[in-house]
């Protein structure tokens, strides 16, 4: 809450040329946009293009056969269930490698050419050769989603164990702190709000992963959803799929901004 | 012992260079033993024999065929052709959501919905409405790398202080100077946040476009190795796209570095 209300303060000073903001009709600004944005959509679709794309009313129309469809939430299940055991995995080992990075120098320097080699590679390409490994089924997807979240989440747990203030560990020193206590209150807890950026960047990676690896192994889920109703025309219902992975991508952000605000107020996000 | 784990861990530029170089070595020698004892169904070695060359031999021998020179071309080209579309669309409207508040406050929720929304669940839809051909592909590329720098941007647009804006206005500065003394300088470092989280995704939105839109270019190579199946030809071409990952990532990241002092003391 604490940046939009500074948000709205910012507002409220602004008069530009064009504009001049009041904060209390901020929704019902946004409100107008978006309904301004689905007619336009409706209207441009409606007279451009061919029948069977997607349009806010059909797609209206479809939510509710689609949203009790058992297929569709087995999908959904399945994928979501798939993103939530690839991101585990991937959380546990990535802090983990990641903080024994950021400590231990030699660790760091073995390993850095590869996490950030591997970070920068493109998880698409790597599919033809997990399905190879893995065969053609979930195993496939699910090596997909721990490759897209594990360097994300290494690469943050590292940046985060570094950037422990050294005078706490010093302090730990003096009073000859026990090893357990350095590693558990001072380095993790320090790096929380780096661990939190790394998840939110993995969850995102790994979504990303999750579907591209069911349209490439043909796997039942929500990108599979997408893609067998896309190809048989039926766009709208196609839509409500995306419109899930959309939900998801915001639950995870709406999710880490809370936890930030609520037990990391200590932590200021650039 | 504990001398020689104080050894290792020393910054001393020797011991530095030794377990870098170390590193190469065994990750080299991992991946040529493994090469030499899975199926070779499975795993290529990283250097082979001269009867069943690997990986590096292999990438050593793109360097002179034209084809596959061609397939290297035909993805940057695809990428750039994208990636430069979203640059010259998303950063100038990033900065007019800067200077128009009322847009910017009417848009920026629909803009963080799209941010977060995975685009390759876009590329069915692209596939069935656009068909193939290089368009459609160009659009999957546009779609992955716009609205990280948009959304990125319009970060930058919110930091944008009012003030300056109002002391500006009150001086009667040109429309031209405002965005030249405030606007751009202000939005700049975090359109450079943007640009190198869309680089990333982009080169993704290129392997993805060209494994299931037409295939072609890099994403072709290694479609054709795993069907052959070739694991080192694959092996290689996706250590070329890594290296491509690399490069841009490094290059993106300076930069974003150089502009960094840029951003606002309270930005």
């Amino acid at each position: 809450m604490n940046t939009q209300a500074a948000d709205a303060a910012a507002d409220m000073t602004v008069t530009s040329r064009w504009s001049n903001a009041v904060p209390r009709l901020d929704v019902w600004v946004k409100i107008f946009a978006g309904l301004v944005i689905l007619a336009a959509w409706q209207v441009g679709v409606a007279a451009f293009a061919p029948r069977f794309v997607a349009k806010p009313l059909g797609i209206v129309a479809a939510f509710p056969a689609v949203i009790t469809d058992a297929a569709f939430l087995a999908a959904v299940a399945n994928t979501l269930g798939a993103v939530l055991q690839g991101l585990s995995i991937a959380m546990v080992t990535g802090v983990i490698v990641g903080i024994a990075m950021g400590r231990v120098k030699v660790f760091d320097r073995l390993l850095n050419l590869y996490v950030n080699g591997l970070y920068a590679m493109p998880m698409v390409a790597v599919l033809p050769l997990f399905a190879t490994w893995f065969g053609y089924e979930s195993d496939a997807r699910l090596a997909t989603i721990i490759f897209a979240a594990f360097f994300s989440i290494v690469i943050n747990a590292r940046d985060g164990a570094r950037s422990v203030p050294p005078d706490y560990l010093e302090v730990a020193k003096s009073y000859r702190a026990k090893r357990r206590y350095v590693w558990f209150d001072i380095t993790l807890h320090s790096s929380l709000p780096y661990l939190i950026a790394g998840i939110r960047l993995a969850s995102g990676r790994a979504l990303v992963g999750a579907v591209i690896a069911e349209f490439f192994v043909s796997l039942e889920g929500v990108g599979m959803y997408i893609l067998a109703h896309a190809r048989s025309f039926k766009h709208n219902e196609a839509v409500i799929g995306v419109l899930a992975l959309a939900a998801f991508g915001l639950f995870v952000e709406w999710t880490t901004n809370w936890v930030m605000r609520r037990f990391l107020p200590w932590a200021r996000r650039s | 012992m504990i001398k020689l784990i104080q050894l290792i861990n020393s910054d001393a530029r020797w011991v530095r260079w030794a377990t870098f170089a170390a590193s190469i070595f065994l990750g080299a020698a991992i991946w040529e033993y493994a090469g030499h004892n899975a199926n070779p169904l499975f795993m290529a070695p990283l250097i082979g024999s001269a009867q069943s060359p690997g990986a590096a031999l292999r990438l050593i021998s793109f360097i002179g065929d034209s084809d596959f020179r061609g397939a290297i071309l035909s993805s940057l080209k695809l990428f750039a052709t994208g990636f430069a579309f979203a640059l010259v669309v998303a950063v100038p409207f990033g900065i007019i959501l800067a200077r128009l508040v009322l847009l910017r406050v009417a848009l920026e929720s629909y803009i963080l919905v799209l941010y977060v929304t995975p685009m390759v669940a876009l590329i069915p839809f692209v596939l069935s409405i656009l068909g193939f051909g290089f368009w459609p592909k160009v659009l999957v590329v546009f779609l992955f790398a716009f609205f990280p720098i948009l959304y990125n941007t319009l970060e930058g647009a919110r930091s944008v202080k009012p003030e300056l804006l109002e002391v500006a206005g009150s001086f009667r500065a040109s429309e031209w100077s405002i965005w030249r003394d405030i606007l751009i300088p202000y939005t700049l470092p975090f359109a450079l946040t943007g640009i190198r989280q869309a680089t990333g995704r982009a080169l993704v939105g290129m392997i993805a476009a060209e494994f299931f839109l037409s295939t072609s270019g890099l994403g072709e190579v290694i479609m054709v190795a795993s069907r052959t199946p070739d694991i080192a030809n694959m092996l290689a071409a996706i250590a070329l796209i890594t290296i491509l990952g690399v490069i841009l990532m490094r290059g993106t990241q300076a930069l974003e570095q150089k502009y960094s002092a840029w951003r606002g003391v309270d930005g």
